[in-house]
């Protein structure tokens, strides 16, 4: 049988157009027999072929076993088609590979500098921290191999191998560092220990701080561009730890910046005195905004002068640090990083972008809008982003030609074209988002001018893309008070934060609101396509309703409310409107009683029938909040209704449309409060919820119900509610023994003689008998319609108003602050600013007070419900990242004494275990032999026969490896393996704990 | 750190997947297919770093238990591309690597090709699909670099190959016939080809490259 090589397979699937994967099926199959031949060509073959195929998709995990086999190839090329084949389909859970750990000792040690290298450059990909472990003492003397092609590889591979298991550098460490220090080691060597010690640099820099005085003069000698940029990268992480680096520093890397040609130097330089700190750290001033302005300089040389987008993205990175700690020298180039805004291209733009919103101020913050308003104007919102979008795309099939390209073309890098793509909907959220940012940044204390803001926040409207999915879910779900769920929701809760907060603006706040919820303006002020900008009418109804005293047009707002097309909006908003609508109303109505008429009456009505008509299709809305609502406010609008048909008088509006409604709508003016402060308000000390008020309610309550059942009569219930009592139930001659016990019981100050309080009643009386404010108590027979006097008849004449206790509200234990009272913590503007607007800061209480535990009480409450403390929450990882948290552990400072201590313990550890392991062996053999003896006896010694077998084979394997056996001694190999297992077992056992703890 | 090295051509065929962390085969097709989706819909004149794309995004919340520098993470963030004719070359790193150093260390890779197979396309790759993971093993060792020097990484490439030489030839001339035939032999008979690949990087300016090699 022919078999087909990998060169026949990418043949064949480019002539098998248009059924390929049909193709590759068939072609996994014949792998799927071929990579189990015996003949290590063919399986050699298979499996590369089963490797380019996996790079498609196609899963090979099965074949796990077969890479090991093709690993053992006694040819080179084979050997190195199994090596691929372990580095690409390996996985953590890939079993086979502690088969592996002999075949790997022997290609480590193997005399072929290209065998040596396959498991030094494949390891990374396949480590696992116990393999580590009994691989490790095969590889650190790799270290010091005559070839620097096997060095530099080594200190890669060792690098890794700590990752996994962090003891590695323990022993590793002190050779790696030998190499590093060695002057005249290979240029290759040295850069490549340079970079791994970068990569660790980071975690422990206190570590790495001896190296600096050889890394230092590594900088000097000007070697590798490469190798010079890794040992920037690794001085800006050590300079925040001995400032006394920073001196030396500053000259060469001045140097470098000065005269290097290497953009990518020049930029690290750059970048490494920006990260370590170094222009804030030089001793002088002037040496320090020299260099500053050095930087600066070079970085803005960057964007102008190259016109390179890589160079200006670059330059815009370095900013986006440098601004953090120096917005100022930033500003300073406001003009070409604005530039940069309208670059074409789009990530540059991102960049831009973020950079000007940290460095935006009062003073530049309106240009800056100002541009980005335009580049959103200038572009049609993509209303199929939907489509584009399509990133979960189908697999990739291997396909024959990709049409209309030339597969045998050169590789040439391209040129570059200058064209100008469309805003993607990303970016255009990512600019509205800043621009919602920067303007709403502490408590608007940007904005210069609100009505212009204002104007923005309604044009924005316009301006939004449609929603994506998700976000559509997540603002379903969400609270509606807390911003940044989706764009158009906070543009609404902007608004109305505006209207809220800056009180001076409300009738602007407003009118913008009106225009935004009239319905002739829907088609101007939002966008052409999807409904993107929906939730904003959530906010702007409340804001119409709240604040209707400012509408220009009450009625045309009512109309908008009660559109019909409003019926078919979310729930959300429709809950805002159904608020709104009795507002307005009342608004209208309002202005109508003034001048009531018959035609104000018929307005009215007609209005109410729409109102009424509109809220009848809502009460039976699936929403069951929308319904709720609506049925409410539709039983109240047809009392209204009601009223208005009965009434009698064509002079007067009825009072429940003047008075009684409008009360339920209007109150104490609403103020931003702070998010936490409910949960400040201590509860009163006395406060005991647990105990039951009355202890004799449920007696009580059995009572009231044996009365009932022994009273209830229709005829007495009839004469209860329908005839007059004649007489008080207090009778006069009980007055005496009454007035007194009544006083006693409700006032909690010191009763009084009741005489005193009848000769102060008589003054009172005297005294308030022309106040209009103050029924007369004269006229006792006459007054029987008031409901004061049927009170005083049922309670006595002389009920002793003075008696009711009125009890002192101390309120100053908790310092509520009065609303308002803190209302104006200077937020206050620049001598520009057109118009001085206060803004309200949101209510809340001192911290220090309550902080007296009641504020930490929830906070411990949630902090327990989270996470266990004391183990820090680790986040999740991201999908590429390799765990070095290990390394975090494990000190690399010279400290020979634990060190040698630790190793001499090990050894110790190690020989204790040999012995043991040697007694069990005994033990087995002694067993074995019985078992031998009994076997040979009944006439069968197939298992005796493995055993010597297996005997033999060990040292034969042992001078194989080149190690030569002691024979007296365990084969060490044996030790090895089994001491890994019981290190893996203790692991385990660790593990184990922690995920119980 | 580099993360991964992926190669794949203008529609998305991958050329070459190397991932320095292990990562099954499913992720790593969606992973792929994401960054294709980002980095074909770019024009020409952007520049050559790519925003993260949503696989790698989600997770990146920065780490607040990291001790030291905040800058640095092992989580990668940072993506450089190169459009080479037919191909995209593509850098996933995490902040220890800089991005313009990237970007040179693409070029030498692809130098590098262009040593082995002499005017280096797209078919080239795909036929020593071998020879392109050796490369790529001399200069990056389990997410580090370790050589930079063209000479050097071609000259381990060959002697890991020994043998190799003839075969691969093979393959290039046994032939691929067809219509497409002539696309290799253009490939062959361009001188410039060289120039082009070795073509000094517009943005370094000339002799940007200073002490590279």
């Amino acid at each position: 049988m022919f078999e087909k090589s990998l060169y026949d397979l990418i043949r064949g699937l480019r002539s098998h157009k248009g059924n390929e994967s049909e193709y590759i099926q068939g072609i996994l199959k014949e792998c799927r027999t071929e990579v189990r031949s015996q003949d290590m060509d063919v399986k050699a073959t298979a499996l590369l072929k089963l490797i380019y195929l996996e790079m498609f998709g196609h899963e090979m995990s099965w074949a796990s076993f077969h890479v090991l086999e093709v690993m053992s190839s006694n040819k080179h090329l084979q050997k190195r088609v199994g090596y691929l084949g372990a580095a690409q389909t390996f996985r953590s859970d890939t079993e086979v590979l502690m088969l592996a750990t002999n075949l790997l000792k022997k290609d480590l040690l193997s005399a072929s500098i290209p065998t040596m290298s396959l498991p030094l450059i494949t390891l990374p990909h396949v480590i696992t921290s116990s393999l580590a472990l009994s691989l490790l003492t095969d590889i650190l003397p790799r270290l010091s191999h005559s070839q620097p092609v096997v060095r530099k590889k080594t200190v890669v591979t060792l690098y890794r191998l700590a990752l996994v298991y962090p003891e590695t550098l323990r022993v590793a460490w002190p050779k790696i560092k030998e190499r590093l220090m060695d002057a005249d080691e290979n240029s290759s060597v040295t850069a490549a220990v340079v970079n791994v010690v970068c990569e660790l640099g980071w975690r422990r820099p206190q570590d790495f701080l001896p190296l600096a005085p050889r890394l230092f003069e590594l900088l000097i000698e000007e070697g590798n561009n490469w190798m010079l940029i890794k040992i920037i990268k690794l001085f800006a992480t050590l300079t925040p730890l001995e400032p006394r680096l920073v001196k030396k520093l500053v000259r060469p890397l001045t140097n470098l910046i000065q005269t290097t040609e290497a953009m990518s130097l020049l930029y690290e330089c750059i970048n490494g005195i920006v990260q370590g700190g170094i222009f804030s750290a030089t001793e002088n001033a002037g040496e320090g905004d020299e260099l500053a302005a050095l930087c600066l300089g070079k970085l803005r040389g960057m964007i102008v002068v190259e016109n390179d987008p890589n160079l200006k993205y670059v330059a815009l990175l370095a900013f986006n640090k440098i601004v953090v700690s120096y917005p100022a020298l930033v500003s300073a180039q406001q003009d070409v990083i604005m530039k940069c805004l309208d670059d074409p291209d789009i990530s540059i733009r991102m960049q831009a972008l973020e950079l000007v919103s940290g460095m935006v101020s009062t003073d530049n913050i309106a240009p800056i809008v100002k541009r980005l308003m335009k580049q959103l104007r200038s572009s049609p919102i993509n209303a199929n982003e939907l489509e584009d979008d399509g990133l979960d795309s189908t697999p990739i099939e291997p396909m024959a030609d990709s049409d209309g390209e030339n597969p045998a073309e050169i590789l040439i890098e391209d040129q570059r074209t200058s064209e100008m793509p469309p805003i993607p909907n990303d970016y255009r959220r990512e600019v509205i988002a800043r621009i919602l940012d920067m303007c709403g940044q502490d408590k608007y204390s940007n904005i210069p001018d609100f009505e212009w803001y204002l104007e923005i926040l309604v044009e924005l409207v316009r301006l939004l893309p449609p929603q994506i999915p998700s976000e559509a879910d997540l603002s379903n779900s969400a609270v509606e008070s807390v911003p940044g769920t989706s764009l158009a929701e906070r543009v609404g809760f902007q608004l109305r934060d505006i209207a809220v907060r800056v009180k001076d603006l409300r009738p602007e706040a407003c009118r913008a609101a009106e225009s935004l919820i009239l319905i002739s303006n829907r088609s101007a002020l939002y966008p052409p396509v999807g409904s993107g900008a929906d939730p904003v009418l959530g906010f702007v109804s409340w804001m119409v309703g709240e604040y209707s005293e400012y509408l220009v047009s009450p009625q045309e707002t009512l109309n908008a409310l009660i559109h019909d097309s409003s019926a078919a909006l979310s729930p959300q908003i429709l809950c805002s409107y159904l608020q709104a609508i009795p507002k307005v109303f009342l608004r209208i109505a309002a202005k109508a009683s003034d001048g009531w008429s018959l035609s104000e009456r018929t307005a009215i009505s007609l209005l109410l029938a729409r109102v009424i008509e509109f809220e009848e299709t809502l009460s039976t809305h699936p929403n069951l909040d929308v319904q709720e609502r609506a049925v409410e406010y539709l039983e109240l609008f047809r009392l209204v209704s009601e009223a208005l048909s009965s009434l009698q008088s064509e002079d007067r509006a009825p009072l429940l449309l003047t008075s009684v409604i409008p009360e339920l709508f209007t109150g104490l003016e609403l103020n931003p409060v702070a998010a936490g402060a409910q949960k400040k308000i201590l509860p009163p000390e006395e406060l005991d919820l647990a105990n039951s008020i009355n202890p004799r309610l449920s007696s009580l309550l059995q009572l009231s119900r044996t009365e009932e059942d022994a009273e209830f009569d229709d005829e007495a219930f009839q004469a209860f509610y329908s005839e007059r009592e004649a007489a008080p139930p207090v009778k006069a001659q009980n007055l005496k023994v009454s007035v007194p016990q009544v006083a006693e019981q409700l006032s909690y100050q010191a009763a009084e003689d009741p005489e005193i309080s009848a000769r102060r009643k008589a003054e009172k009386r005297e005294r308030n008998r022309d106040d209009p404010f103050y029924i007369a108590q004269g006229n006792d027979e006459s007054g029987r319609s008031s409901p004061i006097d049927i009170l005083r008849g049922s309670n006595g004449k002389d009920l002793d108003l003075d008696a009711i206790p009125i009890v002192d509200l101390r309120l100053d234990e908790t310092d509520i602050r009065a609303p308002g009272g803190q209302a104006a913590p200077s937020k206050q503007k620049r001598p520009k600013v057109k118009r001085r607007v206060e803004i309200a800061a949101d209510e809340n209480f001192d911290s220090e007070i309550p902080s007296s535990g009641n504020d930490s009480a929830p906070r411990s409450y949630e902090a327990g419900n989270a996470f266990p403390s004391g183990k820090p929450h680790r986040p999740r990882k991201n999908l590429l990242q390799v765990d070095s948290s290990g390394l975090h552990q494990l000190s690399l400072i010279d400290d020979a004494n634990a060190d040698r201590f630790d190793l001499q313990r090990r050894e110790e550890e190690e020989a204790e275990m040999a012995a043991a392991l040697k007694e069990v062996e005994r033990m087995r053999l002694e067993m074995q032999r019985a078992a031998e003896r009994v076997e040979t006896a009944e006439g069968v010694d197939a298992e005796g026969t493995v055993v010597k077998r297996k005997k033999k084979r060990k040292p034969k394997g042992q001078t194989e490896d080149g190690q030569g056996g002691a024979a007296a001694e365990q084969p060490p190999e044996e030790t090895a393996v089994a001491k890994k297992r019981k290190k893996k077992k203790k692991r385990s056992e660790v593990e184990a704990m922690r995920a119980d703890s | 750190m580099i993360n991964a090295v992926l190669v794949f051509n203008n529609s998305g065929q991958p050329r070459l997947t190397k991932f320095y962390t292990q990562l099954d085969t499913t992720t790593q097709q969606s992973l792929l297919s994401q960054i294709f989706t980002l980095v074909s819909a770019r024009p020409a004149s952007a520049c050559n770093f790519l925003p993260l794309p949503p696989l790698l995004s989600q997770h990146s919340t920065p780490n607040p238990s990291s001790s030291s520098s905040s800058d640095y993470s092992d989580a990668p963030t940072q993506i450089t591309y190169r459009h080479y004719a037919t191909l995209y070359f593509i850098l996933i790193s995490t902040s220890t690597e800089s991005p313009l150093a990237l970007l040179d260390l693409v070029q030498v890779f692809v130098e590098a090709l262009d040593r082995l197979f002499e005017n280096v396309c797209e078919l080239d790759l795909i036929f020593g699909f071998e020879t392109l993971h050796a490369v790529l093993g001399e200069m990056v060792v389990g997410g580090v670099v370790v050589e930079t020097g063209l000479e050097r990484i071609v000259e381990g490439v060959r002697a890991s190959e020994g043998g190799m030489k003839g075969k691969r030839r093979s393959v290039n001339e046994g032939g691929y016939g067809g219509p497409n035939g002539s696309g290799i032999g253009m490939g062959r008979s361009m001188g410039t080809g060289a120039g082009g690949a070795m073509r000094a990087l517009g943005w370094a300016g000339g002799g940007g490259l200073g002490g590279w090699r």
